[in-house]
């Protein structure tokens, strides 16, 4: 199925640094995780391990560096067998960033924790707290070095637990979804530190414009199995190969239409889709707050100075970095947190008694969803809120079954939520959000964590709901996708409220306030070039100048005539469609070899046919 | 043996000589809980009753003492305290409490905030045991306005300041025992000692993770809430709670399996890195014995000068 796009494989490697044969690995409930995995890594490569949710990347990770043992086969690291003796030796070589920092830094003090690697290397107190505070500017944090990690924001964090890892000056380098839930600023300062790692890299990630830019080689796992192991161009460019392994992330790469042709209209398919205003959306307004204002207490401002107003049936979005206050916003506003001001519900001001029923009109789809499920079954899950509205059991089952519809989890009742997929999981929490009725959804980096597929189908789900959204992201394609206003909150003030594809322009405005997504732009036109260029042969017409002949005589001199040979073309497909039409009037320049050659039969003035002058 | 001693009080007195000095107490504990609130703890600030993670700024005689003699010479000290019998000698460690918290320069809002923790017990010990005490004969009562069932023995208020004033003297002596040293370094010469060197790690790793857990219970219990949970007293809430809890601890489970892991990457082998070098030089064994002398003599002083 994947020859189709088939390429040619990474070559294997004499001198590989690791090697991985016949690997296979089960959990202690018997069910494989991974089997007859064989790759070999070479010193220098940067690798992108992708694959769906549960395919077993985060697995071959801790194999690769020795913290779980293979069922069968054997990883080779400098040519010798990793387990016993080696992997003591071979651990501090091999450094491992885990997804969620607060499991890695485990010290009390950013340095203490930075040290202990170093540490168990042999170094004395001294010298690792020196490479330690070394590591730490590296990453742009002494100035944080004695602070406890707990006081430190989510990006800072991230840095430090990079900070332990390079502090041991490792020569492999393994990244587990390093870029998760960073604001795009973090997400550029973590891009630029890893580019900057000599090493071997090898990294997880649902983030192919982030993988584009760091990794030259991809493998792609897929139910334990490997795939593909190919160069990264390779794996972004075959889009076909993408889906079937639910990686296509091509809805993405979203069209502009080019400011530059304005004589070539475009076909509708590429045109930017903005989300349309319901019509009860007209005047209502659901939400005002005036001089809406949050104090933390230790006297600092989270909000301040707010004026905010959402109509019934608006899509919004809110963006800002991390620590703007845009979660203390939305704690506020679903009634978990109470600040000063006016603040107005459909028409009812609220109080503090009144904000505590505020459930029943909003919802929240948390960033993480495991903080938001925690029954036994998912039918209970559902049933937990509608139970509290006052249904019965009886009018709740209609209704957990057209959440589940909703969310297309149809059949999956009486299935264990903390058994469910990521992406599953994400589903589930919104259908308990929506089986509620909210007239206000919010939703907190609702795809946070989930590979393309899984986000694409949220997505198809979001955008046919006809509920008010707030929305909070980072992410700046699912901004333009679900929303029709854009908010930037700064320091605990809505500094900026544009339409969202005004916000999209405005490139000053994007760059701001830790949105600057360059890369993402960099590696997104990137990418379209190489997943749309393809040969095609078709019959044109065009002026051009080249040397041919006319019979005996041979000239060169501009002229305009149809012919037919292969192009290489930049353009959109729908889909998985295969039909498709060029832009008729698109420049493109190209070589026609042999053309000079061929019969050129049109006219000159003062040349016969056969290429001889007239006679008078 | 002699009989009860009652003194006959007119009621209007009660007030005056025992709610007013029960009362100067409470009004103090009230002014120092104020004066401690207005200093506005940021969300995040270390809890004040955890000890120092870092070598703060201190050079007392205390910051430089060897962890091990300062751990053991202050438990056995506490140990004599507490075995003290009468109200003069506890005085006295009160006494010899504040003045080794002068020459530990540790700051005094802290020493307060311990004080305010037990001020409550102690208050509650102060205000019940003069009345519920058992009677002994030749025990002096105070009854006022002629009800005899509601007498005021002065023993069991001699007993209740004595016990106040022992713990007073213990609880002093935790801020310099504990804030003159990093709490790894403490813990350290606590294992040192013979401590289990597991039970050293599993309370620093607590304290670490104790905020990421209270997180973590915090945003799901914020989820509950946003779909309509309130606490009432019924088999509902209770199977939510017991949901809750379960959930809480599969995922604490669930991540002390991942910084364990975290652990091991980066070269753990079932013991953390010392924290510090303890050496032990003969100055800090002198002020263990000049200490525990101290200690002895207080001893004496109460079992055999006062007791005799």
């Amino acid at each position: 199925m994947h020859d189709i796009h088939k390429s040619i494989p990474w070559p294997p490697s004499d001198d590989a640094l690791v090697s991985v044969k016949g690997l296979s690995y089960s959990y202690p409930n018997h069910r494989k995780a991974l089997t007859g995995i064989d790759l070999d890594i070479s010193s220098g490569d940067r690798i992108a391990l992708v694959g769906q949710n549960g395919s077993g990347k985060t697995t071959l990770i801790k194999l690769l560096c020795g913290l779980l043992s293979p069922t069968s086969g054997e990883i080779l690291y400098k040519g010798k067998p990793l387990p016993d003796h080696h992997l003591d030796r071979s651990r501090p070589e091999i450094g491992l960033l885990f997804q969620d920092p607060d499991d890695q830094l485990f010290g009390h003090t950013v340095v203490e924790d930075v040290a202990f690697g170093l540490r168990n290397q042999g170094l004395s107190r001294e010298n690792a707290r020196h490479e330690a505070l070394h590591a730490l500017e590296q990453v742009g944090l002494e100035k944080l070095a004695y602070k406890e990690p707990h006081n430190l924001s989510y990006g800072q964090k991230k840095r430090a637990a990079l900070a332990g890892v390079l502090a041991m000056q490792p020569d492999v380098l393994l990244l587990d979804e390093p870029t998760a839930n960073l604001d795009p600023r973090q997400e550029e300062i973590f891009l630029d530190l890893l580019k900057g790692f000599h090493g071997t890299l090898i990294c997880i990630s649902h983030d192919l414009f982030f993988l584009y830019e760091l990794c030259e080689r991809a493998v792609v796992l897929d139910q334990g199995h490997i795939h593909h192991n190919y160069t990264m161009r390779d794996l972004v460019s075959q889009r076909r190969s993408l889906r079937e392994h639910g990686l296509d992330f091509s809805f993405r790469l979203v069209v502009e239409p080019p400011a530059h042709l304005p004589d070539s209209p475009l076909p509708e398919d590429m045109q930017v889709q903005t989300p349309s205003i319901p019509d009860r959306a007209v005047n209502e307004k659901l939400v005002v707050m005036r001089n809406y204002q949050y104090c933390y207490p230790d006297g600092t401002f989270a909000l301040q100075g707010v004026h905010l107003s959402i109509h019934a049936g608006e899509r919004i979005s809110i963006v800002g970095e991390n620590g703007a206050g845009k979660t203390t916003l939305l704690s506020c506003l679903i009634g978990l947190r109470r600040g000063e001001g006016d603040y107005v519900f459909d028409g009812k001001p609220v109080t503090k008694s009144s904000r505590k029923d505020l459930w029943r009109h909003a919802g929240m789809v948390f960033q993480d969803c495991a903080d938001q499920l925690f029954c036994a079954s998912v039918r209970e899950e559902i049933a937990f809120g509608l139970r509290r509205l006052g249904y019965s059991r009886a009018e709740c089952r209609p209704r957990i079954h057209q959440a589940l519809s909703m969310v297309r989890l149809e059949g999956f009742e009486d299935r264990v939520p903390l058994h469910l997929s990521g992406g599953e999981r994400k589903r589930l929490a919104l259908a308990c959000v929506l089986a509620m009725e909210p007239r206000l959804l919010i939703l907190d980096e609702p795809t946070a964590g989930l590979d393309p597929h899984g986000e694409e189908m949220f997505l198809e789900i979001l955008g046919n709901l006809r509920t008010t959204i707030l929305l909070v992201s980072h992410d700046m394609f699912l901004v333009k996708e679900l929303t029709q206003r854009t908010l930037v909150i700064h320091d605990g003030r809505i500094v900026t409220d544009l339409p969202t594809h005004v916000f999209m322009k405005d490139e000053s405005l994007s760059s701001l306030n830790g949105l600057a997504f360059s890369y993402r732009q960099r590696s997104s036109s990137a990418i379209r070039i190489l997943q749309h260029e393809h040969e095609h042969s078709h019959l044109h017409e065009h002026l051009h100048t080249h040397r041919h002949r006319h019979g005996e005589l041979e000239h060169e001199h501009p002229h305009e005539h149809a012919h037919e040979h292969t192009h290489r073309f930049v353009h959109r497909h729908t889909g998985d469609q295969q039909q498709h039409d060029h832009i008729p009037s698109r420049y493109h320049d190209h070589d026609h070899p042999e053309h000079g050659s061929e019969s050129h039969d049109h006219s000159h003035p003062g040349i016969m046919p056969n290429g001889r002058e007239p006679r008078d | 043996m002699s009989e009860l001693i009652p003194i006959q009080l007119p009621l209007w007195q009660m007030p005056l000589l025992v709610l007013l000095p029960l009362a100067l107490p409470a009004v103090m504990i009230a002014g120092l809980r104020r004066m401690v609130n207005r200093r506005r703890i940021p969300e995040e600030e270390r809890d004040w009753s955890i000890p120092p993670l870092t070598d703060g700024d201190g050079k007392s005689l205390l910051h430089r003492w060897d962890v091990r003699c300062k751990i053991l010479t202050i438990l056995v000290y506490s140990f004599i305290i507490a075995s003290l019998r009468h109200p003069e000698p506890a005085a006295v460690a009160v006494a010899a409490s504040l003045l080794v918290l002068m020459i530990a320069r540790v700051p005094l809002v802290k020493v307060l905030l311990r004080l305010l923790a037990l001020a409550g017990f102690l208050g509650m010990l102060l205000v019940v045991m003069p009345f519920t005490v058992a009677m002994h004969p030749g025990d002096t009562l105070l009854v006022f306005g002629g009800v005899n069932w509601l007498g005021l023995n002065l023993r069991g208020l001699t007993l209740a300041a004595t016990i106040a004033a022992k713990a007073v003297a213990i609880a002093l002596l935790m801020e310099p025992l504990l804030s003159t040293a990093p709490l790894p370094v403490t813990l350290h010469g606590l294992s040192r000692l013979g401590v289990p060197e597991m039970t050293a790690q599993m309370v620093l790793l607590s304290y670490r993770y104790l905020h990421v857990f209270r997180h973590e219970a915090r945003r799901m219990s914020s989820g509950m809430q946003l779909r309509g949970f309130e606490k009432r007293t019924n088999l509902a809430t209770l199977h939510a709670l017991a949901n809750f809890l379960g959930m809480l601890f599969v995922r604490s489970f669930e991540r002390t399996e991942r910084v364990f892991d975290a652990m091991r990457a980066r070269g753990y082998q079932g013991q953390f890195p010392a924290p510090a070098e303890l050496r032990m030089h003969f100055t800090d064994v002198l002020i263990s014995i000049i200490w525990i002398s101290a200690g002895i003599a207080l001893i004496v002083y109460d079992r055999i000068v006062l007791q005799g």
